[in-house]
């Protein structure tokens, strides 16, 4: 993904990759974009629903190393 | 009265009791604030009992008071389990009494029954005045003012470390049927007794001093409904967590009133575990709008494929038909010009009896192209002559 994405921006893209998908004024030729895009960004949530980071334990050690 | 026959002060305290005696024999009820609370191996209990002037808060009358181990033993458990509070200094207490006096240990009560709905509704007056000073000064609500995050994972646990209740959280959360995966830290406090305030008030600033590492804060605690939660009802514990940048959910399982602490925080559960299940429902409920999208977005685009596909078969379909009617109108224009140029063809005009007269293979348009002498050819609609020029006039 070109961007950082947080979650709830990743959602709202993939809303809005939604709405251009069912318009049908959007090019043809940007489905395949499209696609590829939201493909990323369900990946991403995804992860971030069901994997976890880091961050946290490190902190806890820190804190416990204090 | 003489001084010549003193009386013993065993004597004269004697004189007392018995005044006392015959003059106040029933029990009377009397409120007062405990100011002393003891108790002994074997199970009495001395209290003092104070009464403070409202406006002022000096104290205007003391008395001591015993309560029996027999009685002791009942009114306890009573009073906790009516109250949530543990039978101690501070209370407003409604007692029934019965005034003794003893030559040696002198003036005191003995208590032998206690209404706690006169505790309860002293409490809930103390509540209810904390809670308009926080909303008076603007901060009851700001917690639940907080947005709840979208995905609830890095979950900072208050408790104590030891406690059943945050065993529960942990367990619930962890097998969870989705496989959400939480990150929980936990910063031990204190969860009854003295202590609880000045813990749970540390924990928040400890979480607070690197609080983008938290989603949410879980102030939980196991144990039944007779504990006393009277250490959750302070000013100073409300007001942190009031105004705590991250929202607060309390599980501090008790089925009595709300405690301060759940007034001020974001959500409010009854047990550790329901607090769990919060977290594990905020998560499905985001897993479940993101496979919604996911389904949705490559069936909108093989939709959209379909329809262009449509669009398509139906421009082929019109094409050979426009083309056939843009033939037969090209013929027709090529028809008319044809008609309008057969009209103008030499020959039609030699057929009207004009000729043509030509020199040397050309066209002769004008006498003075020709002298005497020259030949020429005169062409008519059956045929052509040959003369010569004899004379010539312009």
């Amino acid at each position: 993904m070109e961007q950082e994405y947080t979650y709830a921006t990743a959602v709202a893209r993939l809303e809005e990759i939604l709405q251009l998908v069912q318009n049908a004024n959007e090019d043809i030729d940007r489905l395949y974009k499209l696609l590829k895009e939201a493909d990323e960004l369900i990946k991403f949530c995804r992860a971030r629903l069901y994997e976890v980071d880091g961050e946290v334990k490190s902190i806890l050690d820190s804190l416990g190393a204090e | 009265m003489s001084n010549e026959n003193p009386l013993s002060l065993s004597a004269l305290n004697g004189l007392v009791r018995v005044a006392i005696e015959e003059q106040m024999p029933l029990r009377y009820w009397v409120t007062g604030e405990l100011s002393e609370v003891r108790t002994t191996s074997v199970g009495h209990c001395y209290i003092e009992l104070i009464e403070r002037d409202e406006a002022t808060g000096e104290m205007r009358a003391k008395a001591r008071g015993t309560i029996w181990s027999r009685v002791y033993s009942l009114l306890r458990p009573y009073f906790l389990q009516q109250t949530g509070r543990e039978f101690t200094v501070g209370l407003k207490v409604l007692l029934q009494v019965t005034v003794n006096f003893h030559e040696l240990y002198g003036f005191s009560l003995d208590v032998c029954d206690i209404e706690p709905a006169y505790t309860l509704g002293d409490m809930a007056r103390q509540r209810m005045l904390i809670v308009q000073r926080l909303t008076d000064e603007g901060v009851i609500d700001l917690n639940k003012e907080l947005p709840f995050p979208l995905l609830p994972k890095r979950v900072a646990v208050i408790s104590s470390a030891t406690a059943a209740g945050y065993g529960d959280f942990c367990d619930q959360l962890n097998s969870n049927l989705y496989g959400f995966k939480f990150d929980v830290g936990l910063f031990a406090s204190p969860m009854q007794g003295a202590k609880v305030e000045e813990g749970i008030i540390s924990a928040l600033n400890a979480i607070a001093s690197d609080v983008n590492a938290w989603d949410v804060v879980v102030i939980i605690r196991g144990g039944g409904a007779t504990s006393d939660l009277s250490c959750f009802d302070t000013y100073d514990l409300a007001n942190n967590c009031a105004q705590f940048p991250l929202p607060i959910i309390t599980g501090i399982g008790h089925q009595r009133d709300d405690t301060l602490l759940d007034i001020v925080a974001h959500t409010r559960v009854k047990t550790p575990t329901a607090a769990a299940e919060l977290l594990i429902h905020a998560m499905l409920q985001q897993a479940e709008q993101l496979a919604a999208l996911q389904r949705a977005i490559p069936e909108a685009v093989t939709q959209r494929i379909a329809n262009e596909q449509r669009r398509l078969d139906n421009i082929l379909q019109r094409l050979p038909m426009n083309v056939a009617m843009l033939l037969q109108q090209q013929h027709h224009k090529i028809d008319m010009l044809e008609q309008k140029m057969h009209s103008f063809s030499p020959e039609r005009i030699l057929a009207r009896g004009y000729t043509l007269t030509l020199c040397d293979g050309r066209i002769v348009g004008s006498a003075a192209q020709l002298k005497p002498g020259d030949r020429v050819v005169t062409r008519f609609a059956d045929g052509e002559v040959e003369s010569e020029i004899v004379k010539s006039e312009n």
